[in-house]
């Protein structure tokens, strides 16, 4: 009873798992595919030529390794920012008093629910104002505010550090700044680590902010992705577009399997309170 | 604290001189603790207060400025149009298509996520060999980038060369066109579904959280799986599953999912989106960029926004006894107890 129990699960979960992996199983085919091949009637579920000449011509026919770079650049301007940023109030949210304090922190919990894209539209008018545009300024500005997200992860591990820890400092005449900056800060790493991972992989898969922020030559990965593979008469260039999105796809899902845990206690922590 | 004091600390100390914000605490020794740590509270916090005012506050109010505007972001003085354009949002009949969809879409999604990802979860929750390995992989498609998702679906979908008409083949049905009317939308249900990992980790967790104990009395009293599930399970699991329905609804009112799935390479457009796709946040940034009707453009974004404020608080509402936040002990032997008396 209970082994015929187990093995319907196995049965479950193996046909979903097959479900679930066969999209990117289908991306590595159609990115070994030549392009006679792509139009096989009917189509080949398996390439009979397989060859890396994709990925060559998707990674050269325009300056894929320089839209990385911005990619790069954007992501780790603000993962960095919003991470330090996020501890900063986190700390404050978490350690001190004052009046306002849950009023403040009540907003903070508001925004956490505004989706980016509400006040993405009116801040690019505001950034074309301030002749942002076309610049990393506005990721530097987002990240100096950090997120409210990570600033929730950080007020809540600095609200269960023993109180001994500032107590002592404080008698020492430590300020409230040193006692972040030399306490709290270096006691967080994983966190620090979760909020690295979440800001850095937000930033790597936006595809609006910097399609409407950036130009044609300074903006992302991800917008140029969607944008730079055609041929003279307009059509997508499927081949290639596999090719180059896992070669896109592939680092994120690499970085997963590897720190796992930051991502996952990211999301599991926003599901719990 | 003045407002003046909170302006002079935008996010500098953060990350440039944490010595230079130290050095203007000095003078306030001698004050009272309390008044201190208050003081410190406001440097600490005002940096995300500065930024929320000025990059969320300010671009909300500024697009409800020109809600009531004919604003085309290019001549220097909009006229005041008052109600106008919220008045045609309820009577446009394209408007009012689109918000309509996005209604289809939602109530199709997030109940199919959460009841996959719940189903999912407790598969993985089982005591089964490997179950790590089956929690990352299920996981692994929602790590994917969106655009990246979006990318890899239109391989999959493409009329000539994708796997979805090559299985049709298969059985001998002719290929259809899905990226196009009126199977787009399928396409975009599917996409959102492949997602379903963010949902299943979020409900594993909280049935790591459930006492075991409660099932095994519940066992030991006669109580059947699916009576064990209903009874304790899902009660215990009510404040994760209402959290989802809130984050599902609010992610996909503003899904732009569909603008990637249907990208053209050469127009960059969004005129390209296939009417079954064109969802009400697509519709938003197509009056912005394509149209330049700022003016209704925000006044959709505003009425986005009641929406979402509206349906957040009429979850909260239904909610209200269906949702249990805390057990105690004493409950949670009781309602063991009905469970073994049914």
């Amino acid at each position: 009873m209970v082994l015929s129990r187990r093995s319907v699960v196995y049965m479950l979960l193996v046909s979903v798992l097959v479900l679930m992996l066969s999209p990117f199983a289908w991306l590595a085919i159609t990115a070994f595919k030549d392009a006679s091949e792509l139009r096989a009637v009917p189509i080949h579920w398996w390439p009979h030529h397989p060859s890396p000449g994709n990925f060559v011509e998707a990674l050269t026919s325009w300056d894929y390794f320089g839209y990385a770079r911005n990619s790069l650049t954007i992501a780790v301007i603000y993962s960095v920012l919003a991470t330090l940023a996020s501890a900063w109030a986190g700390y404050g949210f978490a350690r001190l008093e004052a009046p306002g304090k849950r009023v403040i922190f009540g907003v903070l919990l508001s925004t956490m629910m505004l989706p980016q894209i509400f006040t993405l539209i009116p801040t690019y008018l505001l950034f074309s104002k301030l002749n942002l545009i076309n610049t990393y300024m506005p990721w530097v500005l987002w990240g100096l505010c950090g997120a409210p997200f990570l600033i929730f992860l950080f007020r809540q591990f600095f609200t269960n550090m023993p109180k001994e820890l500032e107590e002592a400092a404080i008698v020492d005449g430590c300020g409230q700044i040193r006692i972040f900056w030399r306490i709290f800060l270096p006691q967080s790493w994983p966190v620090i680590a979760t909020s690295l991972i979440l800001s850095f992989s937000w930033t790597w898969g936006d595809w609006i902010a910097p399609a409407l922020l950036l130009d044609t030559n300074r903006t992302t990965l991800a917008v140029q992705l969607t944008t730079g593979y055609h041929n003279a008469h307009g059509g997508t260039l499927n081949n290639l577009v596999a090719a180059g999105t896992l070669v896109y796809v592939v680092p994120v899902l690499v970085l997963f399997l590897i720190l796992q845990r930051g991502f996952v206690a990211g999301v599991s922590t926003s599901g719990l309170k | 604290m003045s407002t003046g004091q909170l302006t002079d600390s935008p996010a500098g100390p953060a990350v440039q001189s944490p010595a230079g914000a130290a050095a203007t605490q000095p003078p306030r020794r001698r004050r009272s603790l309390t008044a201190r740590r208050a003081w410190s509270f406001y440097v600490f916090a005002g940096p995300w207060v500065l930024g929320f005012l000025a990059l969320t506050a300010f671009p909300l109010g500024y697009a409800l400025w020109l809600s009531f505007t004919n604003s085309d972001g290019l001549s220097d003085n909009p006229r005041f149009v008052g109600l106008d354009n919220y008045k045609e949002v309820f009577t446009d009949s394209e408007t009012l298509a689109s918000l309509a969809r996005t209604g289809v879409f939602t109530a199709t999604t997030v109940p199919l996520t959460i009841v996959a990802g719940l189903f999912l979860a407790v598969l993985v929750n089982q005591p089964i060999r490997a179950r790590g390995l089956f929690r990352t992989l299920l996981y692994l498609p929602a790590v994917v980038p969106p655009v990246g998702a979006a990318l890899t679906f239109r391989m999959i979908f493409d009329r000539d060369s994708g796997a979805a008409n090559g299985l049709l083949d298969v059985f001998h049905v002719n290929g259809i066109t899905w990226l196009a009317d009126p199977y787009a939308r399928w396409v975009l249900i599917v996409l959102t579904l492949w997602g379903v990992g963010n949902v299943m980790i979020i409900s594993l967790a909280g049935l790591q959280d459930i006492p075991k104990e409660l099932h095994e009395a519940a066992r030991v009293d006669g109580a059947s799986p699916w009576q064990s599930f209903t009874r304790i399970t899902l009660p215990l699991l009510s404040p994760v599953i209402f959290f989802q329905v809130i984050t599902g609804v609010i992610a996909s009112l503003q899904t732009l999912a569909p603008l990637l799935i249907s990208l053209d390479p050469t127009t960059k457009g969004i005129g390209s989106i296939p009417e079954s796709n064109s969802l009400f946040m697509i519709d938003v940034l197509d009056q912005y960029l394509l149209g330049g009707r700022y003016g209704y453009a925000s006044a959709m974004l505003w009425v986005l926004f009641l929406i979402i404020v509206t349906v957040t608080f009429v979850v909260f509402r239904l909610s209200k006894g269906a949702v249990f936040y805390s057990v105690e002990p004493e409950h949670a032997k009781t309602k063991t107890r009905t469970i073994g008396g049914a």
